[in-house]
């Protein structure tokens, strides 16, 4: 049976054998990309951003700022361009109907079939996409960085990303997924978005919203499943470095905290644009490829400041519920009560004048300040993980530095192609 | 000016408790998130302000937390010290003569 995505379409692969691929490049212009263009190319390839199968053309572009839809009326809310120079369009021929190699890390990676070369407005492109056209926004910032032309046209994938280590068992593409929720025989599966590594208040959103979607469902067997699906994209200096976010979500897992019987976790690459409301409807597509059946939304979505209202994604999504194929599942923040002596939902707990409310900034203010964090709002083995991560990866911080984003191993390698 | 509106929150580690032990303080300590001790110091809006301008990483947590977050250790050495000089929470504009 075909697996089924976004917009009822079946997720297909978009990618080449080797030996094919070998043949289809050879004598084609080469054409080097940066990593979010990377990013996009293997989330197009394997059906990641199905319906998609190349970037947009100027139809789709208008389409999506104009309606949140693609040209075909299926819903999308955020363009996936290819954007280069003019000067760089002439210096590798680029030209519609015909096909270029895009390379990365100096290897083959994708065919590229051009289609149409175009250009549109960018601040009409960041107001109708981010709500606003101020470049301290960094979905608009990205926007205003785009080259003058886009090209649009279709992508298929000659040369499998080598996932690095330790990243390897975490990189689940759409089909694959799939065979993991048969294996485990869960029937729902509740998406929980993540960049962050976790603490106590992230782990009770993810039991929380587990609750939730298990409803009806009979007890005799697990049937729901956690799928964390972890955004590896563009790092910024004081970020969690990569590694410490993806071993310290597993953690949860390994330590107990939840088994194998319901909880899993993924990447997905992706360059995270903060479009908050606009972005929740994209993640609810991406989430729907991966075969989840339900997306977990907290306040604020994805936002970014003080643009977007706490519950705008919320509001936004009910506007197309019917065409998505996936439940979301809303949920309240989780603070600590020490009236109650726990962790409590601000919608259970009534002793609102002693709430202490936590999130990741404070938890890593208190690691800043050379403190190890209660193991009610902070696991040890996370805790300690982070630290180990630290050392091993993020040369003695478990924030992102200068050296690391030089030093770092990447996620992943696009290696020589070879037949 | 202890009435501002914005903490910074001083965690306290067995250093910073040793040293406000020594210097008769460690009463100052309030208790935080299941079992930590920490300082409170408030910024008024002038204050958060000036701080955010002049520590470029700092970060005011208006989502969740309203406190003024991802000081430096160093920077935040520099306002614990004050605090034990000055055996006062009300240290912010000394600190913020030193920028």
């Amino acid at each position: 049976m075909a697996a089924i995505g976004h917009g009822r379409k079946p997720i297909v692969e978009r990618i080449l054998e080797p030996a094919e691929a070998v043949k289809k490049i050879q004598g084609l212009p080469q054409v080097p990309i940066r990593s979010q263009i990377a990013n996009e190319v293997i989330g197009i390839s394997y059906g990641f951003f199905s319906p998609l199968e190349g970037f947009m053309n100027s139809a789709d572009v208008d389409s999506v700022c104009k309606k949140m839809r693609l040209a075909s009326g299926v819903v999308w809310s955020i363009p996936i361009v290819f954007d280069m120079s003019d000067a760089e369009i002439g210096k590798y021929g680029i030209t519609p109907g015909k096909s270029v190699v895009l390379t990365y890390m100096g290897n083959p990676m994708a065919l590229f079939e051009v289609e149409e070369i175009f250009t549109y407005d960018k601040k009409e492109m960041a107001q109708a996409i981010y709500g606003t056209t101020e470049d301290k926004h960094p979905g608009c910032a990205r926007t205003y960085k785009y080259a003058e032309k886009f090209i649009g046209g279709k992508i298929t994938l000659v040369n499998r990303p080598k996932i690095n280590e330790p990243y390897g068992p975490y990189f689940i593409t759409p089909l694959e997924m799939r065979k993991k929720f048969e294996e485990r025989g869960w029937k729902r599966i509740v998406a929980h978005q993540t960049r962050n590594v976790p603490h106590t208040g992230h782990e009770w959103l993810m039991k929380g919203a587990w609750s939730q979607t298990y409803a009806e469902l009979p007890i005799d067997k697990p049937y729901v499943g956690v799928l964390v699906n972890a955004i590896i994209g563009e790092k910024r200096k004081g970020d969690y470095i990569d590694e410490a976010i993806i071993l310290t979500q597993d953690e949860l897992r390994k330590s107990g905290y939840f088994g194998d019987h319901n909880h899993l976790t993924s990447l997905t690459f992706w360059d995270m644009r903060y479009a908050g409301p606009k972005e929740a409807v994209f993640h609810s597509i991406l989430r729907t490829n991966l075969g989840l059946t339900h997306h977990m939304f907290g306040r604020d979505h994805a936002g970014v400041g003080t643009y977007y209202g706490a519950y705008d994604a919320h509001n936004l999504l009910a506007t197309i519920q019917d065409e998505l194929d996936i439940t979301p599942v809303y949920s309240m923040n989780w603070l600590y009560c020490p009236h109650c002596g726990e962790v409590t939902s601000e919608g259970l707990c009534n002793h609102k004048s002693e709430w202490q409310k936590f999130s990741g900034t404070l938890i890593r203010s208190i690691v800043d300040d050379g403190v190890k964090p209660p193991r009610l709002i902070f696991r040890p083995e996370v805790f300690d993980l982070v630290m180990e991560c630290a050392e091993k990866y993020g040369f003695g911080s478990p924030f992102v530095t200068d050296e690391y984003l030089e030093k770092r191993t990447p996620v992943f390698s696009i290696e020589p192609l070879k037949a | 000016m202890s009435e501002g509106k914005y903490p910074i929150n001083l965690w306290v580690n067995e250093e910073r408790y040793a040293k406000l032990q020594a210097a008769g303080l460690a009463d100052m300590c309030k208790e935080a998130m299941a079992g930590l001790k920490v300082i409170y110091v408030y910024a008024n809006d002038a204050q958060k302000d000036k701080i955010l301008q002049v520590i470029p990483q700092a970060k005011f947590d208006s989502a969740t937390t309203k406190s003024i977050e991802l000081i430096p250790r160093k920077q935040k050495d520099k306002i614990f010290d004050l605090v034990i000089q000055k055996k006062s929470i009300d240290v912010l504009d000394d600190f913020l003569k030193t920028f």
